[in-house]
């Protein structure tokens, strides 16, 4: 830590005071480090390599029942001072529009640390170690031939956060991710398919260090995923039909996360994203009376699953992580919700409040967003189907604004026939509405497959918000699907 | 304002104000007072400083309330180092000289290790940029207050019964390059953008939005009102079934055509590596003769800087001409790989996606959107479209779903709301199928690109492959 860092701690205390002189009912103060290192290799050459450091502080102040918000970069007290005002400013001008004033659920303030378990700090392995694993995965890609790319790449992450608020909290974080993945592109006769491994986007990140990296089996995967990659380009594509769909875990983690994770933040279902990614088809009664899926499908938000990227001690509101039912045997129960808006349904805040860093105001965010694991393995499931589709890692995703009508597209697809794997299909795709996809699921695999996934890409938010959040996720079933979509 | 070597403008120090944001201009000279930090790096080929700082205020509103008054500043510092073409990129926002040398030395050691890039081309010899200002004092100086009074100016043309949600964001920014082979080039520019979507009873819901470099630009009672016709007129709308309809797109879902357009076939890399929509169809016919599409940093009509994220001055590139594909964008180093020069659409380094075009536009014709409604026997009217993404990028086939003010029309005539579809369509084929272009362009944004300037269209085939319930 250097000098510039070294003091962050009392600049989110010094924010805090300058906040309350200012006039703030209520302020609290995230000040922050972010670092990042990414590597990527393309053919065995070198496509980037970069490292980013990110120092600041948020202000957030509630002024006559109005938020205000307002960050800087640069840590002197005089700035701080100025950007503490500038945040009273900013609450005392929306009070200039008649609105319901901000009742914020009760908190115990916290004086705490936290850290996420990592045994081989990311940040110290060696440069040429990683530049080395990257280079012997593409060459291993390459094997396969008639491959166009062969690309992998490695991210590290971590965050830095001290949280201080006029309540009393002092809390400090520090959040660390790792991750990697390889992806072989073949192309050809105006066509190109494209295979990932453990995961699409970037591969497979988790709440870990280093040692995440050591399990994925980066090379000793990379000839397979090459070889599948140039297949595809002689595959048919997948049929159009209703049928029985059976997905991995890999795609299941975004079908979670688009048609459940997203319509349960209680700040959609208010309205207050509605002008940007949307609200949602549930409504704020609706806890304990929605059918949302078969009763084989429960769903957990847990803020304490290891190795999840929704994972810490505390939310950016000083709210301790907790573990919440969503769905229970195929009843919805419970939004994920702030201290804002936990009152609307009754509640206290179940910590998912949490923002991109120190630069952003604090929204509602999935933590992880899990489907419990029931019983069977993935290749039990495909052995108890007498036809279907088996698709395999999303390749695109697009959902309407109140999360109802999906399609997803997948990287590869093959036909199950009498419990079997059969015909490979290349540019599967499916669609559906929410709750009748999920009302038709009758098998979810159990512990054998089930993985805790990591998306680190999740928008929200105006200005858009970059949010990082897990999902535990199982191989499942659905019956009477869409399949194979065509324009 | 924008400066080459040797002259780096005079602007430097404006004040952005006290309560509209954080931040003030650095400058050019200061600019390269902090570069100067990392350019004086010992042991390296080739040194890059790219600065971005930014600031801004964004007034977001919810069920007719502001719930969210935020100001933001941050600098970003992003240095490239190379060593007989070994690259390394560190980025800091410790925007001083002492920050710039540390992110260099870290990007020096990165380089050490890596192996060297065979296509490196060196960095961005000396030019000058165009000239453009694209800098108001007033849209940088905005006040919360301001923010907030235009808002409840946009709620009061609210008819009964609906609310507004959405923003109204005020942004400054200046972006920098200096590098070691002499070139400087410095501009600063804002932005300006009030967006709302209008809610009804009876599931009725509109669209509307301006997006300006300019406060003056915006309407907000024009905005407020134009979106609560569109709430009131969409209120309890019927099912259609999915198929194929003509229909009239407006200027905002224009936008997501050609903003997925340029990621599945504009980039000079995908091309050259024959993964793009385009690759081997120059001097093909790729559209509509109606269709011309080009992109160009130096128009005053478009948004940012007239150079690019390597300091390249930014060349009109024009993409499809009368509906016949031309040509493609590059930066420095897809440039020497197809033996082209670059066109100025380099993003920051480290950049795997390559070069893109973030300054589009298509040109008008001469049609008004009523003169398409009423030429039209049976189709549909779309405001804008949701979510969209990519179903086959060598096709150009994306999908999503249409949002806030969708009608059917019926004889020449809007006869009523229908519920949402969502769309699955090959580009080029909706754009091959475009009989009559808007007479007016407008600048419009879409949810994961930048804003491009583009017209209404009326397209005679367009598939929808599903609906909404609302």
């Amino acid at each position: 830590m250097g000098p510039r860092e070294a003091s962050v701690f009392d600049v989110a205390k010094m924010a805090v005071e300058a906040a309350r002189r200012a006039g703030a009912e209520l302020a609290d103060a995230r000040a922050g480090i972010d670092e990042t290192e990414s590597l990527t290799v393309r053919n065995q050459e070198m496509e980037g390599i970069d490292r980013s450091h990110s120092t600041g502080v948020g202000i957030r102040v509630l002024v006559g029942g109005r938020w205000g918000f307002a960050s800087t970069s640069r840590l002197d007290e005089a700035e701080v001072e100025r950007t503490a005002g500038l945040a009273v400013a900013m609450a005392k001008a929306a009070q200039r529009l008649p609105g319901e004033a901000v009742e914020l659920t009760p908190v115990e303030p916290a004086t705490a640390s936290w850290r996420t378990i990592v045994k081989e700090d990311p940040f110290t392995v060696p440069l040429e170690e990683k530049v080395a694993l990257l280079m012997q995965a593409s060459s291993r890609m390459q094997d396969a031939p008639g491959l166009s790319f062969a690309e992998a790449g490695l991210d590290f992450f971590r965050r830095s956060t001290w949280f201080v608020s006029s309540d009393g909290a002092e809390i400090e974080q520090v959040v660390t991710n790792s991750g990697g993945g390889i992806e072989a592109v073949a192309v050809g006769d105006g066509d190109m398919q494209r295979r990932s491994y453990p995961n699409s986007f970037r591969g497979h990140v988790k709440a870990a260090g280093y040692e995440h990296i050591r399990t994925l089996g980066l090379i000793e995967e990379a000839e397979r995923i090459g070889s599948e990659a140039v297949a595809l380009l002689s595959a048919p594509e997948c049929p159009s039909e209703v049928t029985t769909l059976v997905l991995d875990s890999g795609q299941m983690e975004l079908q979670i996360h688009e048609s459940i994770g997203h319509p349960i933040e209680l700040d959609r279902v208010l309205g207050m994203e509605e002008a940007y990614a949307g609200s949602s088809w549930l409504s704020p009664g609706d806890g304990g009376k929605v059918r949302y899926a078969s009763d084989l499908v429960s769903i957990t938000a847990d803020a304490t699953l290891a190795g999840g990227l929704g994972t810490f001690g505390f939310d950016d509101e000083g709210v301790p992580a907790q573990r919440v039912p969503i769905i229970v045997d195929g009843m919805f129960e419970n939004f994920l919700s702030s201290r804002e808006t936990a009152g609307v349904v009754g509640q206290n805040s179940n910590a998912t409040s949490r923002a991109d860093g120190w630069s952003h105001l604090p929204l509602i965010r999935m933590t992880n967003i899990s489907i419990e694991p029931r019983e069977g393995t993935l290749a039990e499931i495909i052995g108890d189907t007498d036809d279907g589709i088996f698709m395999t890692t999303n390749s695109s995703w697009s959902i309407d604004d109140k999360r109802i009508n999906f399609q997803f597209g997948c990287e590869q697809a093959r036909r199950i026939e009498g419990g079997k794997l059969t015909t490979l299909y290349k540019n599967p795709n499916y669609t559906g509405i929410t709750p009748e996809f999920w009302g038709s699921c009758d098998a979810v695999g159990g512990a054998e497959d089930w993985v805790v996934w990591g998306t680190p890409n999740c928008g929200k938010g105006q200005p858009g918000q970059v949010g990082r959040v897990g999902h535990g996720a199982s191989p499942a079933r659905f019956r009477n699907v869409q399949v194979g979509v065509r324009g | 304002m924008s400066a080459g070597e040797g002259d780096a403008g005079t602007t430097g120090g404006r004040s952005a104000g006290t309560t509209g944001g954080s931040g003030a201009l650095l400058g050019p000279d200061e600019f390269r007072r902090i570069a100067d930090g990392a350019l004086s790096l010992k042991g390296a080929d080739d040194v890059e400083v790219l600065l971005i700082h930014e600031w801004g205020g964004l007034t977001r509103f919810a069920k007719s309330e502001i719930h969210q008054s935020i100001a933001r500043e941050d600098t970003e510092l992003r240095v490239r180092v190379a060593k007989a073409g070994h690259i390394g990129v560190a980025a800091s926002n410790d925007a001083t000289p002492e920050g710039a040398a540390a992110a260099a030395r870290s990007a020096l050691e990165m380089a050490g290790v890596v192996a060297a890039d065979p296509m490196w081309p060196g960095l961005a010899p000396p030019a000058g940029a165009p000239e453009v200002d694209r800098f108001f004092d007033a849209t940088a100086a905005s006040s919360p207050e301001m923010r907030a009074d235009a808002v409840a100016e946009l709620i009061g043309r609210c008819a009964p019964g609906c609310t507004a949600a959405g923003a109204f964001e005020t942004t400054a920014a200046e972006l920098g390059l200096a590098n070691s082979e002499g070139q400087l080039c410095w501009a600063p520019s804002t932005q300006a953008s009030l967006t709302t979507v209008v809610t009804g009873p009876d599931g009725g819901s509109g669209f509307a939005e301006v997006f300006a470099g300019s406060t003056e630009a915006i309407d907000a009672g024009a905005v407020g009102t134009s979106a609560s016709d569109k709430a009131v007129a969409s209120a309890s709308p019927r099912a259609l079934d999915a198929g194929a309809y003509t229909v009239v797109l407006e200027p905002a879902a224009t936008a997501t055509l050609v903003g997925f357009l340029a990621w599945v076939g504009f980039g000079g890399r995908a091309y050259i590596e024959d993964r793009s929509c385009f690759s081997g169809k120059q001097g093909a016919q790729v559209a509509a003769p109606s269709i011309s599409i080009w992109d160009d940093g130096a128009d005053l009509r478009t948004l940012g800087a007239p150079f690019d994220f390597e300091g390249t001055p930014a060349q009109r590139v024009d993409l499809v001409t009368d509906g016949v594909f031309r040509d493609v964008v590059f930066d420095r180093r897809t440039a020497k790989e197809a033996g082209r020069d670059s066109t100025g659409h380099g993003l920051p380094s480290p950049n795997p996606e390559g070069p893109f075009p973030l300054h589009l536009f298509m040109d008008t014709g001469d049609a008004t959107v009523d003169e398409m409604i009423r030429s039209t026997e049976r189709g549909l009217l779309v405001t804008r479209f949701h979510y969209s993404n990519v179903v086959n990028p060598m096709e150009s086939s994306i999908t999503g779903m249409t949002r806030d003010g969708t009608f059917l029309i019926e004889k020449g005539e809007v006869v009523g709301p229908v519920r949402n579809f969502r769309f699955t369509q090959s580009i080029l084929g909706a754009l091959s199928s475009v009989s009559m272009v808007g007479r007016e362009a407008h600048l419009a944004s879409e949810f994961f690109f930048s804003a491009s300037r583009v017209p209404a269209l009326k397209v005679d085939e367009f598939h929808f492959s599903g609906v909404s319930d609302h």
